[in-house]
């Protein structure tokens, strides 16, 4: 074995980082070791709620962020006019524009638009990202553009350029982005918190973050529905590891 | 389709974000912090630099403000170096390497709330890291989160924690993109492991270096879910951030004009980082994609 010292060290380290997930199993499968906390959470209304809110807000803001990314990478990859330009500029700015900034303003204004707890709040906002934008625009930008040209001479549309040959050929990022999007969205706490009130519209992050407020916490409980939170994207980042840790550095991008 | 129209109406749904997600609510939020804007009495009177001065005489502002340099004080340093020693590490032909990665990442793949729930456990009395420490040190009684002197530092240590594997993972794209050439050269050199870090890694991964220390620096600035996850601000303050301050005042207290103000206070202390950011965006897109910006 090359380098022992160096592998215990990260065996040692790895211990550490895992210890509190086997930690939140051992205590959803406590006192005895059987499933019941989980079937108990399982069968609380309140929680397969949240789960199916999830998947759907989730489900929909990813088929969202890739669309729109791709036709929007695809402009700004194609058409650099100077309005294109500066839109790419803009994109760059939002990402470094911190977002508590907007945290009081897009709140009076999801109010005002009569989406307060309601599923656009928890959507619309999140429908177009601007990361999306900029990791397909890059990578559109690195295609050989003679295919869409030879299509265009045989008299495709645009949007037949865009779906069936762009579309194949941006399969790298747009899976990097599918990931992104899915990772990002699943785990959002804050907006989600701060456009719902109802418990019918809360997603699994504000359902568990709630849940500890009402009665002395009980672990167990709460433990099982946080790994039944967390197995969804566990799940997909063991099967999907390699391409996860390329999608989410956008290393992906390079090869 | 004619070609202007195209290159209009592709990105329109960015533009329409950008206009009513971003640019209106920044200046409207700009307005505001000069305004008092009480959302129960709906009366919106101008008040000119009032919210502003309110502000800084403010003492829980003021505690806020504190809180959040000290989380990112405390925090920033150590994540990037663990994080740059760990890549390091992993960017050597150590066995079970693609094992380690996934470990250090799984912090970083699960909800900021799960992860905070599970050190809200493993703090109080009755939890394990608690007791661990419990043998061989003296310990606030009720839990580390229940003392003003522990449960900021307890959040941070498990933001570093969560945090760190990501930051890995972009350590070490900048790892694999040193030209192995310098390396091979450094070699002939006869340069020993320490000079060839200085000589050859550390100039080729700067930029990457720059990004992450801004991206982290910003996202530390606005610490705000394990806050709230955990201890609410308190206890008495003691883990009051401003984000969770702008959070209290503006939709607890619904003052949002006095928000607002707190908001664009904790935005023009940061904007330098803002701005470096942005520079580093445009550099680092290009390393990480191969495209030009």
């Amino acid at each position: 074995m090359r380098h022992p010292i160096l592998f215990t060290l990260l065996a040692i380290l790895a211990i550490i980082f895992l210890f509190p997930f086997f930690w939140m199993f051992y205590v959803a499968l406590s006192p005895d070791w059987t499933l019941d906390n989980f079937k108990d959470v399982l069968s609380q209304k309140l929680f397969t709620r949240a789960f199916f809110n999830s998947v759907f807000v989730t489900g929909v803001i990813t088929l969202g962020n890739l669309f729109f990314a791709l036709l929007a990478g695809y402009g700004l990859a194609r058409y650099p006019s100077v309005s294109n330009r500066l839109l790419f500029v803009s994109i760059l700015a939002v990402l470094a524009v911190p977002t508590h900034v907007v945290i009081i303003p897009l709140f009076l204004l999801i109010r005002n638009l009569g989406w307060y707890d309601t599923y656009w709040a928890l959507i619309i906002p999140f429908l177009v990202s601007p990361l999306g934008i900029l990791l397909l625009r890059q990578y559109i930008l690195s295609l050989p553009i003679e295919l869409e040209e030879a299509a265009k001479l045989d008299g495709a549309s645009e949007l037949k350029i865009i779906f069936s040959i762009v579309a194949p050929l941006a399969k790298p990022a747009l899976a990097a982005l599918a990931i992104q999007s899915f990772w990002i969205n699943w785990n959002n706490f804050l907006f989600p918190f701060l456009f719902t009130s109802s418990e019918n519209l809360r997603v699994l992050p504000v359902a568990l973050a709630m849940y500890q407020g009402y009665q002395a916490i009980d672990w167990p409980h709460l433990f099982a529905a946080s790994a039944v939170a967390t197995i969804p994207m566990l799940l997909v980042f063991v099967v999907l590891q390699k391409q996860i840790i390329a999608g989410l550095t956008a290393g992906a991008l390079k090869q | 389709m004619a070609k202007t129209k195209a290159g209009f109406l592709l990105p329109l749904p960015w533009t329409l974000t950008l206009l009513v997600i971003w640019i209106f609510p920044l200046a409207w939020s700009l307005f505001l912090a000069f305004a008092d804007y009480n959302l129960l009495s709906g009366e919106v009177n101008w008040v000119g630099l009032g919210n502003f001065k309110k502000l800084l005489s403010d003492q829980n502002f003021v505690t806020a403000l504190k809180n959040t340099f000290i989380f990112v004080v405390g925090t920033l340093p150590f994540t990037t170096v663990f994080a740059l020693l760990l890549a390091l590490a992993l960017n050597r032909p150590v066995w079970g390497k693609s094992f380690f990665k996934a470990a250090f990442f799984i912090p970083t793949i699960t909800s900021l709330v799960v992860v905070a729930l599970i050190f809200t456990q493993l703090y109080s009395e009755g939890g394990w890291l608690y007791r661990f420490f419990g043998k061989f040190f003296l310990l606030p009684t009720g839990g580390f989160l229940l003392s003003e002197k522990t449960a900021l530092p307890s959040i941070m240590i498990m933001d570093i924690w969560a945090a760190i594997g990501y930051y890995i993972l972009l350590f070490l794209v900048a790892l694999q993109n040193v030209p192995q050439e310098l390396y091979e050269a450094a070699k002939v050199e006869g340069a020993n492991a320490w000079q060839t870090f200085w000589a050859v890694t550390f100039p080729s991964i700067k930029p990457m270096l720059f990004f992450i220390v801004t991206l982290n620096t910003i996202k530390s600035f606005q610490v705000f879910t394990e806050i709230f996850v955990m201890t609410k601000g308190g206890p008495l303050s003691s883990t009051t951030t401003a984000v969770y301050f702008i959070y209290e005042e503006g939709l607890h207290r619904f003052k949002m004009g006095y928000a607002s103000a707190a908001a664009y206070l904790l935005f023009a202390i940061i904007a330098v980082f803002s701005y470096l950011l942005f520079k580093s965006f445009k550099s680092e897109t290009e390393t990480l994609t191969g495209a030009k910006v």
